[in-house]
């Protein structure tokens, strides 16, 4: 039976030894008497490198692997080998090894090349009919989504059972070229999974799109650093903001515990003076409490702008009406430039009015903590290209970089006992909300340029998705 | 027996009301600066007995200016105690805002806001304290 094997078949000892070969083995190396394995195999002098043996030894397992040897005429030859441990007598030592071998065209070689490559490649690769179902997938896929074949691409990658919206192999079919998308899933084990898919077009003659190969790559692990980054981000930013919150809170106690104390001392001493200041202490950290609520909760509020066509011109103008009395009585002069048609925009009015009142005041306020006279606010709004810009600069006291790098990104104030910190929080915000961009340029002690600018394309893509 | 001359440095005005009322009604002498450019003259002028000191103020830090007290001879004695509400008193750390060790921290660091009989007794201690040696 052993002569009979259709395939090569030697039995090898631990010193390489072919101690015994099948007659296929025979006609196909030849003379294999008194011989070492890569003596007959690879007409080689000494042991090879890979020796799969070792491995054997190793595991204890058989081992399966494709190599090229060299026939009885010196034809070099393609094979695939399988060794296999063989123990005689008691205990585990494994005395022989028996090598089969079967030989393969290079044609042959080179589609189980191929086959491996699809396999072993380490992402989720799919290629997909017309019909939608998978008509090939590689280890991992299968690994990951179980028996495959024939079944609907969306109902394996996500269990649906309808096509999936934005479909990029649909898209692929359609148009000829490469598409890509995000996509979530579910896995065999029944397990969400997110993965990048990149999708292109097998032709195989003529033009048309016969099937789409997919690649998937998992980045659920990805996806969950960068949530735990964001979620870190998060609790710091809570952070923050409470300590920033609770300094704002402990100022006011302070103004309110002050009130109630010079209240009660007037009325000891019968003193109308000292309770009307007491009073009045006591009124102001009031109001000061309502506002700090009520900025608070317009900086914690997500919500999408209530966009309206208005006149920008006219909300620069409505600003200088509110603050020119403030800071004229500060010997700020508050001047207003408007630039060459400007044209009305869909922009959230009461949005857009916090964000310039506060950086006037800002601006009133830097002014005032400068050291030079003839101090200056200026509003100016203009358009570039496809671009609405508002522009608040000063020439007062500027801001250094240790600064500048924390003013929109913390609750962060240089005014003491004065500010909440939440001013260019809230602006930015409602800048961003409306897709635009707010930056500043300022050095210590030569004045600051906040600068907002909105993309007008983005406003109306904005407004077009608030009001469907 | 003249009174003791306290400086209140901060720029809140409602604090400054508040302490001063405090101070006077308990029989000190109280003045104020709001702007931390001017407190170092103010110092010069009056030369105080204590100093009450904000953490958090435009253009300079309370914490910076108590530095460079520190290093200012014939005035590096002056007793300070710290009022702010950036952090609670038992973690206060004087030393995490400022990294030269030679400076001594602050004689006391009260958190706003003031427990009134709390800041009077620190007062009164630190103002009847004889300064033998110099720091």
């Amino acid at each position: 039976m052993f002569q009979q094997l259709p395939y090569n078949v030697a039995v090898i000892d631990r010193e390489y030894n072919i101690v015994e070969a099948n007659r296929s083995f025979t006609e196909y190396f030849g003379n294999w008497h008194n011989k070492k394995c890569y003596e007959v195999y690879k007409k080689l002098e000494e042991p090879c490198n890979d020796c799969p043996a070792i491995e054997v030894l190793k595991d204890k397992k058989s081992v399966v692997f494709d190599s090229i040897g060299i026939d009885q005429h010196g034809k070099k030859t393609h094979y695939v080998a399988q060794v296999f441990p063989l123990k005689t007598g008691r205990g585990s030592k494994i005395n022989y090894f028996m090598e089969m071998t079967n030989t393969v065209t290079e044609k042959d070689h080179w589609q189980q090349e191929c086959q491996i490559l699809f396999d072993r490649v380490p992402c989720y690769i799919s290629v997909i009919g017309e019909d939608f179902r998978i008509v090939r997938a590689n280890e991992a896929f299968r690994e990951n989504f179980g028996d495959v074949i024939g079944q609907f691409c969306y109902k394996v990658y996500k269990r649906k059972k309808t096509k999936c919206r934005n479909c990029p192999a649909e898209k692929t079919f359609k148009d000829g070229k490469a598409h890509h998308s995000i996509q979530q899933g579910i896995d065999v084990k029944g397990q969400k999974i997110h993965y990048a898919v990149s999708t292109s077009a097998l032709i195989r003659g003529g033009d048309s799109v016969a099937h789409v190969i997919e690649i998937s790559d998992d980045i659920t692990e990805l996806r969950k650093l960068e949530n735990e980054v964001i979620e870190a981000e998060r609790l710091a930013a809570v952070g923050q903001t409470v300590a920033g919150l609770a300094h704002s809170i402990k100022n006011i106690l302070m103004g309110l515990e002050g009130g109630k104390y010079i209240v009660s001392l007037g009325l000891k001493k019968n003193n109308k003076e000292m309770i009307n200041q007491g009073w009045e202490m006591l009124e102001r950290n009031f109001d000061k409490t309502t506002s700090l609520v009520k900025d608070f909760l317009s900086f914690s509020k997500g919500r999408l702008p209530k966009q309206e066509m208005i006149d920008p011109v006219d909300l620069v103008l409505e600003i200088v009406d509110l603050y020119k009395d403030i800071a004229a009585q500060s010997g700020i002069k508050l001047k207003s430039k408007i630039g060459k048609n400007v044209k009305p925009a869909q922009l959230d009015h009461d949005g857009i009015h916090t964000c310039l009142t506060n950086l006037v005041s800002n601006a009133i306020d830097a002014c005032l903590m400068g050291d030079h006279k003839g101090t200056e606010v200026l509003i100016s709004v203009s358009e570039g290209r496809d671009k609405l810009i508002f522009e608040v600069s000063d020439n007062g006291s500027g801001i250094d970089y240790e600064i500048k790098k924390k003013i929109f990104t913390t609750f962060f104030t240089t005014k003491g006992g004065q500010g909440t910190g939440l001013g260019l929080l809230t602006t930015r915000k409602i800048v961003k909300e409306h897709g635009g961009n707010i930056k500043v340029i300022s050095h210590k002690g030569e004045g600051a340029r906040f600068i907002m600018e909105f993309s007008r394309k983005r406003l109306s893509s904005l407004y077009k998705q608030s009001k469907e | 027996m003249p009174k003791k001359k306290i400086l209140i440095i901060d720029d809140e005005p409602d604090v400054i009301t508040y302490l001063t009322a405090v101070l006077e009604a308990n029989g000190y002498d109280s003045f104020a600066v709001s702007e931390i450019k001017n407190a170092m003259d103010k110092v010069k002028e009056i030369r105080p007995d204590l100093i009450c000191l904000d953490i958090v103020m435009p253009g300079e830090t309370g914490i910076s200016f108590y530095s460079k007290l520190r290093q200012e001879k014939g005035f590096d004695s002056i007793p300070v105690i710290i009022i702010s509400g950036m952090v609670e008193r038992e973690k206060f750390d004087f030393h995490s805002y400022v990294s030269d060790d030679s400076i001594s921290k602050p004689d006391c660091y009260i958190e706003k806001p003031i427990n009134v009989d709390y800041f009077i007794e620190k007062v009164k201690e630190l103002t009847s304290k004889k300064i033998l040696t110099k720091r």
